[in-house]
């Protein structure tokens, strides 16, 4: 399959997106009021509104993606020029290390995990980087501890910053105040 | 004299050390945000939007302002030293101020940029000083109809007008209403596409929206796609400017700011439009030698207008926010939702209810000026070192400042999945070139405008003709009309011009 074959069926599916978002919303505001008052229209006017406008706006870009892609795209997108292939691995550390830190910043607290999402996504676009030259492995145990400590060095004083000097609560591993 | 009396009373506010300080740390941290690549003020904004819950509202106001305009300082530095093209603010300024670098003038283009940018934004702070109040005085007569007008104007021309493509304007456009629809309605207290989670009975947080569409779309997008791009850094010269400059620049300056103020009062949105035009008008005025240095050696006015009219629009854009309470930017929507976290709501009643607030936030204008000024001629040195920092521990992190910024709001740990999930989001929309603002304006602004046009709609007794009835509404509804359609032809002489 051919570069513009892809893109032309990603488009597809991008303007099918937005029509199912568009009949959920429809979905979604039959279940609202639409006790009107003086004004002659109810909660359920915006949400109705804003539906039927995404519906037409879906089934504008399903005919432009259908009939030779999106129009007046950018003229120039470097990324694109060189037609080359997403870093997939890559996007699955940096997304990796953002849920992680989702699922423990309650239990580990935020220095760690936030140094921990920063190791991650650090990685992750490290190999974005190095991608050309896969040959070789430059992934070394010492840029993995050389990442979580400036994770660490920059998540700290953050934390620091927030809670002592803002007193906007974060959650800490210990009740310190200070880890 | 009652506006001097006013601003005395707003420099004694603002003048006191610690307002200074955050104005201070507010147009420092402005300009490394506008410096480093990745990260704008919209996001900058967003992420301390958290500080709002404990910090008083004249000092987060003073310090989020000069975050807003510090950013536009930072980021004339960074299109002319670096050969990637940033926010569409600066992407005029980058046409010539690279070419004036390449050829080794990097420093002659950046003291214009800063020295523009400094004339334009205190032009435009008077007019802002002159004319809001006298705005906010007309305003105040404004009723429901008027008001949703005027909002539409908004909506459309940030939606319609700017970016590339009217549809996928208005996609975002809507998605943004959409996201703005989650929680109560504001009229009748229903609960509105909720799914019976209490939280979201509040809404979504525009933390979240701005954070996850800018900062942590903007990684995932350099993770994905950006690996191989190589950027190359222009030499940085000393930075002065030969008396030949000073010549050519001064009255690219004022032009810049004649042609940028009056974009920012209307609520017709963007710096595209000014900057454009401002970078046409001195390609045309520009002769013999000066004129073939366009597009070559790079021309010192096509940096100085520019830059100075980018300014004075985005100052004056504190105008339409300030009076009538209508974001026309990214920036704005956010600095809107800053307020209504203090409970108040920008408009004409603003300069009576909050005036201690509003005449500090506009003396801080003044002196933030004058601090960046001196930040960015004598300093730019410091910031030029900020380019150095490696593109992954940059992301990686502005990832740990958007997850302070989604977790400080609200202490909840969904809201971190929620953020990745929009970050996803934001991928796909600046993938297939969907730009983001209007969403960030439509899930502010959506809310008000429904709820004027369902006022407005009392008031005429259900009738949709009242916004005909009155003769100012009308006449916004002409004028929106007529932003759908100008805009169109100027791009497309524009576009003759440059050519």
């Amino acid at each position: 399959m051919s570069f513009f074959s892809i893109k032309k069926n990603l488009e597809i599916i991008v303007s099918l997106g937005v029509i199912a978002l568009a009949l959920g919303l429809a979905l979604g505001a039959s279940g609202i009021s639409s006790e009107a008052g003086y004004a002659g229209i109810g909660p359920n006017f915006l949400p109705l509104l804003v539906s039927a406008g995404l519906f037409l706006c879906g089934g504008f870009l399903f005919w432009e993606a259908w009939s030779g892609g999106f129009r007046n795209g950018p003229d120039s997108d470097p990324s694109e020029a060189t037609q080359e292939k997403p870093c997939w691995s890559g996007m699955a550390w940096m997304s990796a290390g953002l849920l992680l830190s989702a699922a423990l910043i309650t239990t580990i607290g935020f220095i760690l995990s936030c140094a921990l999402c920063f190791a991650c996504a650090a990685h992750g676009l490290r190999q974005a980087n190095t991608r050309p030259s896969q040959t070789t492995q430059p992934q070394s145990i010492r840029s993995w501890v050389v990442d979580t400590a400036l994770g660490l060095a920059i998540s700290a004083p953050v934390f620091w910053m927030f809670t002592k000097f803002l007193s906007i609560s974060l959650p800490g591993l210990t009740q310190s105040g200070w880890l | 004299m009652d506006i001097l009396n006013h601003l005395l009373a707003g420099f004694a506010t603002a003048g006191t050390p610690v307002n200074l300080l955050w104005a201070f740390v507010g147009c420092a941290l402005g300009t490394a945000v506008g410096v480093l690549p990745g990260i704008g003020p919209a996001t900058a904004v967003a992420m301390l939007l958290p500080i709002t819950s404990q910090v008083d509202s004249t000092a987060s106001m003073i310090f989020f302002a000069g975050i807003y305009y510090g950013a536009m300082y930072g980021g004339s530095t960074t299109s002319i030293l670096l050969n990637t093209p940033g926010e569409t603010a600066t992407m005029v300024t980058a046409m010539e101020g690279n070419k004036m670098a390449k050829s080794g003038r990097a420093g002659a283009a950046l003291a214009s940029a800063a020295i523009g940018s400094f004339i334009a934004g205190t032009i435009a702070t008077i007019i802002v000083t002159l004319f809001a109040p006298v705005l906010a005085d007309y305003a105040v007569r404004l009723g429901p109809p008027e008001y949703f007008c005027l909002m539409l104007l908004a909506l459309t021309t940030v939606s319609a007008v700017l970016g590339q493509s009217t549809v996928r304007g208005l996609t975002a456009l809507f998605v943004g209403l959409a996201i703005g629809l989650i929680g109560m309605d504001q009229i009748t207290g229903q609960a509105r596409y909720t799914g019976g989670v209490p939280e979201l009975l509040d809404g979504v947080e525009i933390v979240l929206v701005a954070v996850g569409l800018f900062a942590v779309a903007e990684a995932l997008h350099a993770v994905l796609f950006e690996g191989t791009v190589k950027e190359s850094e222009n030499k940085l010269s000393r930075v002065t400017m030969s008396a030949s400059d000073w010549r050519r620049s001064l009255p690219a300056w004022l032009r810049g700011t004649a042609i940028g103020a009056p974009f920012g009062c209307i609520p017709a949105g963007g710096t595209e439009i000014p900057t454009f035009l401002s970078y046409a008008v001195e390609k045309k005025l520009a002769k013999g030698e000066n004129l073939a240095e366009f597009g070559n050696q790079g021309a010192i006015e096509g940096v100085a207008g520019p830059e100075a009219a980018n300014n004075a629009t985005v100052t004056t854009a504190l105008i339409p926010l300030l009076t009538l309470g209508i974001p026309v930017s990214n920036t704005t929507a956010i600095l809107l939702g800053a307020f209504q976290n203090y409970g108040i709501q920008p408009g004409p009643q603003l300069f009576t209810t909050s005036a201690n607030l509003v005449w500090a936030l506009i003396a801080s204008l003044y002196i933030g000026n004058v601090m960046l000024l001196v930040l960015n001629l004598p300093l730019v040195g410091l910031w030029v070192k900020l380019l150095k920092v490696p593109k992954p521990q940059l992301y990686a992190g502005i990832l740990i400042f958007a997850t302070v910024g989604a977790y400080g709001m609200r202490q909840s740990a969904f809201d971190l999945v929620l953020l990745y999930a929009i970050g996803l989001l934001g991928l796909v929309m600046r993938r297939f070139d969907f730009p983001t603002a209007p969403v960030v304006v439509g899930m502010i602004l959506g809310p008000l405008a429904e709820a004027q046009l369902r006022n407005a709609l009392s008031i005429g007794e259900g009738k949709w003709t009242i916004f005909l009835e009155r003769p100012m509404s009308l006449t916004l509804l002409c004028v929106v009309v007529s932003v759908l359609v100008l805009p169109r032809v100027l791009k497309k002489r524009k576009m003759v011009v440059l050519i």
